[in-house]
């Protein structure tokens, strides 16, 4: 091993990279806060719905659920194009991975659904709340604690896959040290640096997650 | 005076009857104990009484009035004076105990929130859990929870209290606490319709005792009749089966 550690090099580039850690945030942000919108109706229609609207919903997930992410973008940013659709590299990289995301969050949702407890639903019932009562003083506690910690970890996944946007040319965290590195060839150091933002985007993340999830909706568990 | 009256009530699951034929008056103070074999329908009707499962033919009247099922306003009606405690206890796991009392007041009925409070903290001292108001029901043990439960459907105040088998989910040394509560609100004049399958206690605390198999009901009355002198094969069979351990 003769290799020298020469951080030196690296260190003009710290807040560029921080600038690829903020836009990495944001693709998951993005991928998240839609994914789980639609993955919320479409779980609904999977576990409730009936008929044609249901079956398409179900045709959509297992789709998604069982295509590569990358080749789902690739078909958004490249074959969209050839029917008139053209979108940036950013916008087809937050689009695909929202649609990845909601099939996921589809089926994580889901089990949410299916965790209700018939009994819950019976005493609030028979003490006379209202439909739309039951929903939020019953069901909404109840899925809102069962998801949480699924939902955090899928947050945190969609962090990690956002570094597929350099394939792209979305200048983000993986593909700012993919052009450091191109100019300095200091490989080692790079990686291991951007290594070390995506542990803080997640660290903190977790952090973060795991304190709302212990104070506001009880859920046990640990972070690490 | 005369608070419910059951009439020819009968109810299905689908194409199954569960409930055939009922007939059963209750005065006001009364407690009446339903016992059979399981599958005999004893929850099913108290289910059907408070409006979890519809009848498909007879009728109930509570404190004189015709109740129809199908009616929002009959329904809140019902669910007014009559309140269940099931045998799952059914407390809702995202509130404390004393939430799980105040509710009903403070949401259903838009009561005060100051003057309920203080209503649920009486109730749960009388269940004896005046400590374990901040506690989550999985902080609490099962009879502690049913306790709560039973804390629950009394700060609607009922006219009626259905007891689904409340103590069947329980722990054997976790009965008798339970078993106080009731015997508690027995004394006060609590009207009561008890599914149990304690059958000293029913013994004990019951003025009737309605005995129910198939959907239908068997034989009706006094505990002494029911269990020392039982009149149908049916009943006597029930009940040599029960006592004999």
């Amino acid at each position: 091993m003769a290799y020298t550690l020469q951080f030196g090099q690296v260190t003009p580039y710290l807040w560029y990279m921080a600038g690829g850690a903020w836009i990495a945030l944001q693709l998951a942000g993005i991928a998240f806060l839609f994914g789980w919108a639609i993955g919320l109706v479409f779980a609904a229609v999977s576990e409730y719905g009936r008929g044609p609207l249901r079956w398409a919903v179900r045709g959509y997930v297992i789709f998604i659920l069982n295509t590569p992410l990358l080749v789902q973008i690739f078909f958004i940013y490249f074959a969209l194009p050839d029917v008139g659709i053209l979108l940036g590299s950013y916008e087809a990289v937050a689009i695909g991975m929202a649609l990845n995301a909601s099939a996921y969050l589809t089926e994580i949702q889901r089990a949410g659904f299916r965790s209700l407890r018939r009994q819950e639903l019976d005493a609030a019932e028979t003490i006379g709340f209202s439909r739309v009562q039951t929903i939020r003083y019953v069901v909404l506690p109840h899925i809102v604690k069962v998801l949480f910690p699924p939902l955090s970890n899928q947050y945190i996944i969609l962090t990690m896959t956002t570094s597929i946007a350099a394939i792209f040319g979305v200048e983000e965290l993986t593909g700012r040290a993919y052009n450091i590195n191109a100019e300095t060839f200091r490989s080692l150091e790079i990686f291991s640096i951007a290594a070390l933002y995506y542990v803080v985007l997640t660290f903190v993340a977790s952090t973060v997650l795991y304190w709302i999830g212990h104070y506001f909706f009880r859920v046990q568990g640990k972070v690490f | 005076m005369t608070q419910l009256v059951i009439d020819r009530l009968s109810a299905a699951y689908g194409a199954t009857p569960v409930l055939q034929d009922v007939d059963l008056t209750v005065e006001r103070g009364e407690i009446v104990s339903v016992i059979g074999p399981s599958g005999s329908g004893k929850s099913t009707l108290l289910r059907v009484l408070v409006g979890l499962l519809l009848p498909v033919a007879g009728t109930v009247t509570v404190a004189g009035h015709k109740v129809d099922y199908r009616s929002r306003r009959d329904l809140r009606a019902v669910r007014d004076r009559i309140a269940i405690v099931f045998q799952q206890y059914n407390l809702f796991q995202n509130m404390t105990a004393l939430r799980n009392v105040t509710i009903a007041p403070t949401v259903v009925k838009r009561r005060a929130p100051a003057e309920v409070t203080a209503e649920a903290e009486t109730l749960l001292a009388k269940v004896g859990l005046a400590d374990k108001t901040k506690s989550y029901p999985d902080q609490l043990s099962g009879g502690q929870q049913q306790r709560v439960a039973i804390a629950r459907a009394l700060a609607l105040k009922p006219e009626v209290l259905l007891l689904d088998e409340v103590t069947s989910a329980l722990d054997p040394e976790l009965v008798g606490e339970v078993l106080d509560t009731i015997r508690l609100l027995a004394r006060e004049g609590m009207t009561m319709l008890i599914v149990s399958h304690e059958m000293g206690f029913v013994r004990e605390v019951a003025d009737r005792v309605l005995f129910m198999a198939d959907g239908r009901v068997v034989e009706v009355g006094r505990p002494k009749q029911i269990f020392d002198e039982p009149q149908a094969a049916r009943t006597r069979d029930f009940v040599s089966r029960i006592l004999r351990h």
